[in-house]
This record gives structure tokens, sequence and C-alpha cells, in this order.
């Protein structure tokens, strides 16, 4: 235990008064840290946007202008059996005439186009899905002959062609974060590994000595991980400073920016503090101590 | 004490030859001496040294120290013997970041050694050395006779029964060298074998104890009370 405590002390101390590639290595480190966040909250934004044009995505379907209410109400009951549906709304004409008031109130010529008496806005049903790529299952029962004559439109026909782009443009982008996410990683951890063992090179007279002195390699290791792992913890305060500062005053910007993401961001960095840090704080270290690992590891061998 | 039997050191050169450090030398040295290995640059005296210390293996021949037996010494016990030897390098070889106590107290702390009995024994070796009033300061505000010291209290510091010394007056002036000398020489009267190497014949011939001449990677004089030039 005595042994343990002693390079703990030992580990602090060469970590003071190697000031300098200190700093070094710990620069390194918090920009490593300061990528990897920023990915990992983009690839959070990226999803909470393709969450939030997913759950936009839904399907109406019109019905024809004979069609009685009843009988829409019974087709909605029926599909609200089916496990794709989330959600399913019944839109009466009159409904859907104060939308239409409500989403054309700056065109008033359109307006006037259209009133109670002369409603030609037809009922739909809403259709919200668990997963957009089931869609079609549901365009497909729609489609069978039981509802056919009923059925007006189905408007996610005319969409399916946007929405399938979509779907790909989203895939596309998160496939590239994911790539660029393990490039960044793996290019700090060679920036790393060589700071790391540039400051165990201009070290190599004293583990010299510690071996003619009678030290075992684990006794000469022991330091120089403290040393990786005070990076790492050192390194991942610096960065949550920076990243909570940034996201504090940038926030409203962001907001204006893009609308309610940008809330969505700093919320999302509020709710997981604990969790950011602590994928941080095990980067960090895992980063600090392995690198110094692999840097001293072959000027321990005795010949 | 320490044993060599026919031993040889071959060391590969740069251009691709080979120059032979030590030639078939067999040497005994009995518990308490103290023993001069001296010689022209380039003899075999520092190529002796670190075979003892095992910073380099014999290419032929047996090396016993303290009963053990070289050959069947496994790289993993190579830290344990270095901590029953007590090395003085030439250029002092101070861990630069460390002051003079952590200095000497690290090759105890190596040994696993108690805070509190470290605390206790460095105080006392640096005492013996003259070097109580520099306790805290680091080797870079230390003359080379104040490092040579410092060097000498951490081969001692953990009491080993052999101390061997490469050169320890070899960059010092002739007054501190003296003082050097005389340290171990007290060092040996309380029991420690030494085995030492200069080039100070004015040092030798004032200590008046074994000596052992070198040339060639051979030992072409052994006279126990020798002189530098006999």
């Amino acid at each position: 235990m005595h042994t343990f405590i002693r390079m703990v002390k030992s580990g602090f101390s060469s970590f003071v008064r190697n000031g300098w590639l200190s700093v070094a290595s710990i620069t390194v480190m918090v920009l490593t840290l300061l990528t990897l966040s920023i990915f990992f909250i983009l690839n959070i934004v990226l999803n909470t946007g393709i969450k939030a044009i997913q759950d936009k995505i839904d399907i109406s379907v019109y019905f024809k202008e004979d069609v009685k209410q009843t009988m829409i109400i019974n087709i909605q009951n029926e599909l609200s059996h089916m496990s794709e549906v989330k959600a399913i709304k019944y839109i009466s004409k009159e409904e859907a005439l104060v939308r239409f008031k409500e989403q054309n109130k700056d065109n008033p010529k359109l307006l006037e186009s259209i009133s109670e008496l002369d409603n030609t806005l037809p009922a739909s049903l809403e259709i919200k899905v668990y997963d957009p790529n089931k869609l079609d299952q549901i365009t497909t029962a729609l489609e069978r002959d039981k509802y056919k004559d009923a059925v007006l439109k189905i408007s996610y026909k005319e969409n399916k062609q946007i929405i399938e782009k979509l779907f790909k443009a989203t895939d596309l982008t998160r496939q590239i974060g994911i790539i660029i996410t393990i490039a960044f990683t793996l290019v700090s951890l060679i920036i790393i590994f060589n700071t790391v063992r540039i400051a165990i090179f201009a070290r190599m007279e004293e583990i010299e000595i510690m071996k003619l002195v009678g030290a075992t390699p684990g006794f000469i290791k022991g330091p120089f991980l403290i040393e990786g792992l005070l990076y790492g913890v050192i390194a991942t305060i610096i960065s949550m400073i920076v990243l909570s500062s940034v996201l504090y005053f940038a926030a409203p910007a962001i907001a204006n920016y893009i609308g309610d993401m940008g809330d969505s961001i700093a919320n999302f960095l509020r709710d997981n503090i604990v969790q950011v840090l602590a994928i941080q704080l095990g980067v960090g270290i895992t980063i600090g101590v392995f690198s110094s690992w692999l840097a001293i590891r072959k000027h321990l061998r005795f010949s | 004490m320490i044993y060599f039997e026919k031993v040889s050191k071959i060391y590969k050169q740069a251009e691709g030859g080979t120059s032979e450090a030590l030639k078939n030398v067999t040497l005994h040295l009995k518990p308490g001496e103290f023993v001069i290995a001296v010689g022209e640059s380039g003899a075999g005296k520092s190529t002796l040294i670190k075979l003892i210390n095992r910073e380099i293996k014999p290419d032929k021949g047996k090396i016993f120290v303290g009963g053990l037996d070289y050959e069947a010494l496994k790289k993993r016990d190579i830290p344990y013997l270095r901590r029953k030897i007590g090395v003085v390098f030439q250029d002092y070889k101070l861990l630069p970041k460390k002051t003079v106590f952590e200095n000497v107290g690290y090759a105890l702390e190596v040994a696993g050694v108690k805070t509190k009995e470290i605390k206790e024994r460095v105080p006392k070796i640096l005492e013996l050395v003259g070097l109580t009033p520099k306790t805290n300061c680091f080797p870079r505000e230390l003359s080379g006779g104040e490092r040579q010291r410092v060097a000498i209290a951490r081969a001692l510091v953990h009491q080993p029964r052999i101390l061997i010394a490469d050169e320890p007056t070899g960059n010092l002036d002739p007054k501190t060298s003296w003082g050097i000398v005389e340290i171990l020489r007290r060092i040996n009267e309380m029991g420690t074998t030494i085995i030492m190497t200069s080039h100070d014949s004015h040092i030798v011939n004032k200590l008046k104890k074994r000596v052992i001449r070198l040339s060639d990677g051979k030992i072409v004089k052994d006279d126990q009370m020798g002189r530098y030039d006999s």
C-alpha cells in the first residue's frame, strides 16, 4: 500500500516538475476531448433532427365527399389495431376548414374561395407511425377493396419520393459523422501517444538511472501512468469548462439560427451533464494511461 | 565475495568488427577488501564494473557475486540484485528532478522501505558524506564533488555489502577527490567490500590498497598494497 501511495506522490510531483510537457500533453488532450464532444453532440442533434422530421412524416388519408363519418370512424378503429400505427386522428370537414383558415390567414383571396357553406375540403385521417419505413404497409392496407371506394387520395404516395430521399440523406449524414469521429479519435490517439513518447524520451536517462538503482519495471511505470491519468482528469475538467461556457453563451445564437434545436443542445448538455462528463473522463483517462503505458513499455526491458 | 572465472566480453562495433574488452579474466575479491582497478582508457575497467552490476552479460566465463551465479539470474531478478550492490557512477547519474534527499531515498523507496524508516536513514547517511546542509537542493545546484557524495550516499543507504565505484574521482579536483576517497575508506573500514576504478596515480599510491592493473582486456598485475606505477 505504501508503495502505491509513493507512486501516486511521485506521479504528482513529476507532473508538476515537468511543467511544459504536462501543459503540451494536456492541450492536445483538451482539443481531442472537445472534438469528440462536439461530434458526439452533433450526432445527438442530427438524431434529434431526424427524429423530429420522422415525427412529422405521417399519412393523410382523404375521403370522398359522400363517405359518412361513421364509416371513417370504423376505418380509424380498424387501423388503430395495426401494430405499426402510433396515433390516428380524425379530421372532420369542419376541422379541416378551421386549419385551412389558420394556415392561410394572410391570404384573403384564398380564403374567399371557401366558406362554411361551400366547404369543399375533404374529411381525413392523419396517421402517425412508429417507423417511417413501414408507411408502405399502411398504404397497402388502405388500398384494399374494402376501403378503395371511400378513399379520395393518400398523401404519402405523393410525398413518397421526397421522403425516401430524406431517408437516404439522413443515413448518409450519420455514416459520415461516425467515420469522421472514428478518424478523429485515431488521429488524437497518435498525437497524444507521440507527445507522451517525447516526454518519456526526454526522461529516458532518468528511467535508466531508476533501473540502475534497483527499481522494478512496475515501480518505474507507476508514476508515469499516474501522470497519464492526471493528464486525462485535468483535460476533462478544462474541456468541460470550455464546452459548457461555449454552449451557455452560444445557445441563444444557435437557437436563433436553427430554432428549437439550439435550445435542445443546451438542454441536452444540462440534462446529461453526468453522462457527458463520464464519457470525457473515460476517454481522457483511457487515452492518457494507455498512451503512457504504450510509450514507456519498451524502455523498461532489462537486457 | 566477487568471483570472475575466465570471463570474456566482446563488443560488436559499428563498422562491423568486434573488440574484446575483457579476455579470459579470472579474479577473486574477498569480503571486506578494497580493490582498485587501474589501466589505460579502454583497458576494460568499466566493463568489469558493468559486469558486476549486471548492466551487461559476459560472452564467456562465469561470474558469482555474494554467492549468486549470474548465469542463473533471471531478468526479473536484476532489480533485486542491484539493491544488494551499491554503485557509484563517474557521471553521478542523479535524478535531475529529485532533491538530494529524494535521490538518496529513492534507492530505499524502490526496495519498499517504509517512509518513516527512509526519513530516519537518509539524514544519517547524508551526515556521513557531509551533505546535511544540501538536503533539499536539486542536483543542478550542487558542485561536482557534492554530486558525487550524493551518489555515494545513494549507493550506501541500503547498506550493501559491495560498493562498486567507476572513476568516482574522474571529474573532480585533487582536494575534492581525496575527500571522496576518504569517505570510501571509512565505509570499507565498516566492512563493505569496495571495488573502484581509477586513473589517479596520486590517490592510488596514497591509499595503499590492492591494485589490479588491466591492459588490453587482461589482468597484467595484481598487488596487495599496490602502487599505480608499480
